[in-house]
């Protein structure tokens, strides 16, 4: 398993350089349409380092053709140039009857499949790319049929997952979804992503996927049960931090999941080849 | 009203109390429809306070006597809450109880105005690299710069003109501009709603 670190804006430039100079991480993943105004040769210098792209703001649910054939186009420039080693976006929903959530929904899996499915056929054909789409940290019932909805986008779409974990533990803390109904998904993925999370500040108390804390130890738990289900050659895994972003605390997270999946064996292969 | 009468079975079933305080009131607190409802309206509040923490002085440490009925206002206008939120909340405040002490200091439009800025440099998916925000009430301009360096931010610049541009017809206008540069006045729009 190779570890990333998401790098979404440039005040954690030092610090991923720092993550990738001490040997914590692998890859950087990062928020691309964050970066849509820096040219895409110097993007791809920035980090000497293999890197994934997530993309936060296509809403490709819901912009109109040319404003995402235009998205596409731009997006197109940063894989080309980057070479990622995925690309990834959202299922989400960014507005309700053209008002914008500050917090984002999640959509209706059955009532919404069709609908989906076509506009995520579209999207990558737009993108000319396979793009692994992520699970959204359910906190209502309709949570409940995300596993089936992704497996069925996959097997229909070609889609890839990026299978957040923390997520999925949020939704089986929030509204019961078992972790056993992600096993399809998760074998099939290649690309993960994992973070803290908190309670809400009301009782009822929910879980919401914050990326402010660190791993939680049902989060390290899930992993470690289904450690070989994630681990795979090729397998990448984000840990995601927006918050609190404490250098120390970081690296305790890292090495936590380093000691879980061992050193990923591409690296072993370079060791080997230069030793 | 009882949770019956109300369907909360998916988030979707929820969209329309996201955004409304006066719509979360209908549900029971003690469920979690309310909880998630309650999470969403938190962020329409400290995206507000925390940015523009100078705001609390007129309302109250809690912020309610703005927030609540700015949130029906907006409502009620089908307000998009794009990166202009904030110059909609002075639009607001401008014709509230606080209008006098609101405008007896300009550090609140100064913070209103970088906010959304910011806001736009951040979210803002266009080929834009800036945008200049201006108001009637002040010849200053406020320009939000999105990232354009690996190691950088978005920035946001205050900007007090020699020769002061026209006032925009209504109460902010915006323009954006193409590069890295303020060389262009091609005219003010109107924010849309
Ligand atoms: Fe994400
Ligand atoms: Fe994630």
């Amino acid at each position: 398993m190779r570890l990333g670190f998401n790098f979404t804006l440039g005040d954690t430039y030092d610090m991923a350089q720092r993550l990738i100079g001490e040997g914590h991480i692998d890859y950087c993943e990062f928020l691309i349409d964050n970066f849509f105004c820096v040219d895409p040769d110097e993007l791809a210098k920035a980090f000497d380092c293999p890197v994934g792209l997530h993309i936060m703001y296509s809403k490709f649910l819901e912009a109109d053709r040319p404003t995402l054939v235009d998205f596409a186009a731009r997006l197109r420039d940063y894989i080309d140039a980057l070479n990622p080693i995925y690309v990834s976006d959202h299922i989400l929903r960014f507005s309700h009857e053209g008002r914008a959530f500050f917090h984002l929904g999640e959509i209706d899996y059955s009532a919404e499949y069709e609908s989906v499915r076509d506009k995520v056929v579209q999207w990558q054909e737009m993108v000319g790319q396979r793009i692994h789409f992520e699970n959204y940290p359910s906190i209502m019932d309709g949570g409940l049929e995300a596993p089936a909805f992704f497996e069925r986008l996959m097997k229909e779409t070609g889609a890839g997952v990026l299978f957040d974990a923390s997520n999925a533990v949020c939704a089986n803390r929030n509204c019961g979804t078992p972790f056993e109904a992600w096993r399809n998904v998760i074998a099939k993925a290649q690309h993960f992503h994992v973070a803290g999370y908190r309670q809400s500040l009301i009782e009822p108390f929910i879980s919401l996927d914050t990326h402010a804390e660190a791993l939680a130890p049902d989060t390290l738990a899930f992993l470690q049960n289904f450690r070989s289900v994630f681990d795979k050659s090729g397998a990448t895994m984000t840990y995601e931090r927006d918050d609190q972003i404490e250098f120390d605390d970081i690296v305790v997270d890292l090495k936590a999941l380093r000691d879980l999946f061992g050193q990923p064996e591409e690296t072993r292969h370079d060791l080997a080849l230069t030793a | 009203m009882t949770l019956l009468s109300l369907p909360s079975r998916t988030d979707r079933d929820l969209y329309p109390a996201l955004m409304s305080p006066q719509l979360n009131a209908k549900y029971p607190a003690d469920h979690k429809a309310f909880v998630r409802i309650d999470v969403s309206l938190r962020i329409y509040w400290h995206t507000l306070f925390d940015i523009c923490p100078e705001l609390l002085e007129l309302s109250g440490p809690d912020g309610m006597s703005i927030f609540r009925p700015f949130m029906a206002w907006a409502e009620e206008k089908k307000l998009a809450f794009d990166w202009s939120y904030y110059l909609w909340v002075y639009v607001w405040l401008r014709q509230s109880p606080f209008k006098e002490r609101l405008l007896a200091d300009d550090k609140y439009l100064r913070s209103i105005m970088a906010a959304s800025a910011a806001r736009w440099a951040i979210l803002d998916r266009g080929r834009s690299r800036g945008i200049v925000i201006g108001c009637a009430d002040t010849t200053d301009l406020v320009i939000g710069w999105k990232c354009r360096n690996v190691r950088l931010g978005r920035e946001i610049e205050l900007i007090e003109p020699e020769e002061p541009l026209p006032a925009p017809p209504d109460l902010f206008g915006y323009f954006t501009l193409p590069s890295f540069e303020l060389d262009i006045f091609p005219g003010w729009q109107s924010l849309a709603r």
